[in-house]
């Protein structure tokens, strides 16, 4: 019945259009295996100009098999894609724009290749879409960009096509239900095809979702991107992470959160054993966890602070202390992590009373973003969880203590904390007077300026001075003094009116250290629960097998 | 704020600047630095060439007591210019070294502890440095017939150049995990030999051949073990106990040249080669 109705309409072009498709590339194919040497050819079958195509590029799991093999087929036959993809880390992601294979990109973050990105578009080679937070790119695939093509990565497949993604299952499951339900056409490659579905660990995607799989020539990509040295935490990354702890996260009783990757919420984490535990703070704060596995974070684990962690996808070397922490973390009955970058996204955004983050700008306002000029780095998902969703409807001690009165029609709010040390790394002053991204918008006539999180969103700036309670500013005007006052000797720093600040500090809108009984001087990497890699090594007992590039022994 | 329920959260030796170390590792209340940072006795070299020297010149030296017995204790800051030895750190450790072996002479009991966190020589001093290098040995060999000298390699620096030669010469040579002990330094041979051949970024390539644990695998060292402060401290403690010992290890030169012999230069060398060529060899 799949062909015209009464009304003379054909409701069912897409799925035709799929099969013809498909029914064309027999010759190429082994039932549901596509031979790692045919997979150009097939690609050049299966897709055609002008097509929506998801690619899955991920942190820890990479479809780079299929991006290189993307990259290898002739912009004759195949060109004018639109490409989506949360994420562009690869060369050869961008090679496909400037051989004219794909045209147009919508994507999420593109850390390493942001440089190239503004280049191609001002070469005219690339016309981007929009760049989205990671849950918006997902939600578009289910309204508007319904993908033709899904090109995506697992560990593991059987011979029918089941797939096991292994423990970085990120982004698959987001991006394969809308082509797999939406007639577009579903290929994963996959480090090893196993002959029977009893061979593989566990099945996270179906086989009747999958329409192709090819064994690639090599492992995809992974590397340790949420691995944070001790070694390299600084003692005034220390005494940030103490005024986190007593000023913020006791003050607020912050029992849910996010942390972001960087030194500075990896001292935080490492504090808590010790400085944490010398407060009476344990059970009280930071029981449950939305975030990548940090390593940083066992020590945590180990002293029981921590009750659940849930990830977006993996890190390399913390797999078999995961496996043995099935209490602490979500696994598979195998044993391996089961992350879900999307539903670990909406738990930061929905469920957790806290993120706290570090960035690059921050303005008088408290806007901020990690856009400098020429670079377009995307948002991940730091704006997901950086902000206050106004249909959050449950309370938690953090949320409610927030509200600005009693009455029973104020909400609570989440608390958005930029965690930032006044001056980044090469004199620059974190504080500026506009952000960089609106230049950005103007040069690249954007729409919007690419803010990470909005200063509306903010609810406290804490620097090595101290903690800005933004979110008891009763004006603008108040707001910016109350930033200024913690700004140091930025420019901004230096516009302070020491009465007005002063005033601040007696009203407990700001708080220096010393306004929250921390003594400077205390400060030290001795605080640290572990000091080097090689500690966490034995706090794990040997379960957490660091990468080599960590390794001084 | 140790835990003290919780061993994990003791103190690590490798994160102690080297005021700190001396500290850890001497009698309580009992130590006397030597030629303090008040003092500013400044490498005049630095200054001219656009780095800012340090007050102690990176180089530790004090007085105390171990157990109860008097010491003179050294230790090298890695942080300052990679724990290079200039003519003023060179000076002040060769210095106390001397004097340590005149009171021995004149009827006193000073040991010796050594702590190196080093790359050698301090380039921008060349020659002052290498000088100062040659003095600390012959201090060291003079005072080793008298009194225990030992040396302790904790990392994150290692010891390197001239001073590996240094730290052969102590009665005791004790290590860490995270201590590296090699003539010359990863970058160094990675610079001469190729990248192919010795990949300096090859973390466990390197610690495997100047890794602690190859180290007193392969009998270069006296004893190996973890960087807790209180294990460093019984560590140290227990070698000077054992005094002077019968034979020193720079003096087993024809056992090293006959393992040197077996070393097959046309094949990349790796950590179990190195351990079966130290194995076959007669104990040093």
């Amino acid at each position: 019945m799949q062909t015209n109705t009464d009304s003379g309409h054909n409701w069912f072009s897409r799925r035709q259009n799929k099969e013809r498709r498909m029914s064309d590339l027999s010759h190429l194919v082994d039932g549901s295996i596509i031979p790692t040497e045919n997979i150009v050819a097939a690609m050049e079958q299966l897709i055609k100009p002008g097509d929506k195509v998801v690619l899955e590029g991920n942190n820890q799991k990479q479809a780079d098999f299929l991006s290189r093999s993307l990259a290898k087929v002739s912009p004759d036959k195949i060109n004018n894609l639109h490409m989506i993809m949360p994420s562009i880390s690869r060369s050869e992601h961008l090679d496909l724009f400037e051989m004219g294979i794909a045209r147009k990109l919508d994507f999420s973050f593109s850390g390493p290749q942001s440089l190239r990105i503004g280049q191609l578009m001002e070469d005219g080679l690339l016309e981007v879409g929009a760049i989205h937070t990671y849950i918006e790119l997902y939600a578009r695939l289910y309204v508007d960009l319904n993908p033709n093509i899904a090109l995506l990565a697992g560990f593991k497949a059987d011979r029918l096509g089941n797939i096991y993604t292994g423990p970085s299952t990120e982004d698959t499951p987001a991006l394969v239900e809308a082509a797999a339900f939406r007639d577009g056409i579903v290929i994963f490659q996959v480090n090893e095809i196993v002959d029977d579905v009893s061979d593989l660990p566990r099945v996270d995607i179906p086989a009747s979702w999958v329409d192709y799989i090819v064994l690639a020539d090599q492992p995809f990509f992974i590397e340790p991107l949420f691995t944070r040295d001790p070694r390299l935490i600084t003692p005034l990354q220390v005494l940030m992470g103490m005024m986190a702890i007593k000023g913020i996260y006791a003050k607020h009783q912050v029992q849910s959160l996010n942390h972001g990757i960087g030194f500075n919420t990896a001292a935080i984490e490492l504090l808590l054993p010790t400085y944490g535990e010398s407060l009476g703070l344990k059970g009280k704060i930071c029981r449950h966890w939305t975030l990548n596995p940090h390593p940083t974070l066992i020590p945590a684990i180990e002293t029981g602070w921590v009750e659940s962690v849930h990830c977006f996808g993996t890190e390399l070397g913390m797999e078999d202390y995961i496996a043995n922490r099935p209490d602490v973390f979500f696994t598979g009955k195998d044993g391996s992590m089961r992350s879900n970058r999307a539903f670990c996204q909406l738990a930061g955004q929905y469920a957790v009373d806290m993120f706290i983050g570090s960035t690059l700008q921050v303005d008088g306002d408290g806007n901020s973003s990690t856009v400098t000029r020429g670079r377009l780095a995307g948002f991940g998902g730091a704006p997901n969880m950086g902000h206050d969703p106004g249909g959050r409807r449950h309370s938690s001690p953090a949320w409610l203590d927030m509200k600005p009165d009693d009455s029973l029609l104020s909400k609570g709010r989440k608390l958005v904390v930029q965690m930032v040390e006044t001056y980044q790394d090469s004199n620059k002053s974190t504080f500026v007077e506009e952000l960089d991204a609106l230049a950005m918008a103007r040069d690249y006539k954007m729409p919007l300026a690419p803010v990470m999180i909005y200063a509306s969103d903010v609810t406290h700036v804490l620097t090595e001075e101290g903690i800005a309670y933004v979110y008891k500013a009763e004006s603008l005007e108040q707001r910016r003094a109350m930033i200024a006052a913690v700004a140091g000797v930025t420019p901004l720093g230096l516009s302070q009116n020491p009465e007005v600040t002063a005033q601040l500090r007696r009203d407990g809108l700001v708080a220096y250290p010393e306004d929250l009984g921390i003594r400077r001087s205390d400060a030290s990497r001795d605080l640290l629960a572990a000091s080097s890699i090689s500690d966490l090594e034995t706090w794990s007992n040997g379960l957490y097998k660091p990468p080599a590039k960590f390794r001084s022994w | 704020m140790s835990n003290a329920q919780d061993s994990r959260l003791n103190t690590n030796f490798v994160e102690q600047g080297a005021r700190k170390r001396i500290e850890y590792v001497l009698d309580s209340g009992s130590m006397r630095e030597l030629v303090t940072p008040f003092d500013r006795v400044i490498s005049p070299w630095l200054e001219v060439q656009g780095i800012v020297p340090q007050f102690d010149d990176g180089v530790v030296v004090a007085r105390g007591a171990i157990d109860g017995k008097s010491v003179i204790a050294i230790a090298i800051d890695g942080s300052f210019q990679g724990g290079s030895l200039g003519e003023v750190a060179g000076a002040k450790i060769a210095g106390a070294l001397e004097l340590a072996v005149e009171a021995n002479q004149a009827g006193e009991s000073i040991a010796a502890v050594l702590m190196f966190e080093t790359g050698g020589v301090r380039l921008q001093e060349a020659n002052l440095g290498l000088a100062a290098i040659a003095e600390i040995q012959s201090a060291i060999v003079a005072l080793r017939k008298l009194q225990p000298v030992v040396a302790l390699i904790t990392g994150p620096v290692g010891c390197f150049g001239g001073m590996s030669i240094t730290a052969g010469l102590c009665s005791y040579l004790l290590m860490t995990r995270e201590g590296r002990l090699g003539l010359n330094g990863p970058q160094v041979i990675e610079q001469e030999a190729g990248v192919g051949e010795y990949d300096s970024r090859d973390r466990p390539f390197i610690w495997g051949l100047t890794g602690g644990e190859q180290r007193y695998t392969t009998g270069l060292v006296d004893d190996f073990f973890g960087s807790d402060v209180i294990e460093v401290r019984n560590k140290v403690q227990e070698y000077l106990r054992k005094g002077v010992p019968d034979t020193f290890r720079s003096e087993a030169i024809q056992s090293s040249l006959d393992r040197l012999k077996n070393v097959d230069t046309q094949h990349q060398i790796t950590s179990e080669a190195a351990r079966e060529i130290f194995a076959k060899g007669a104990s040093l």
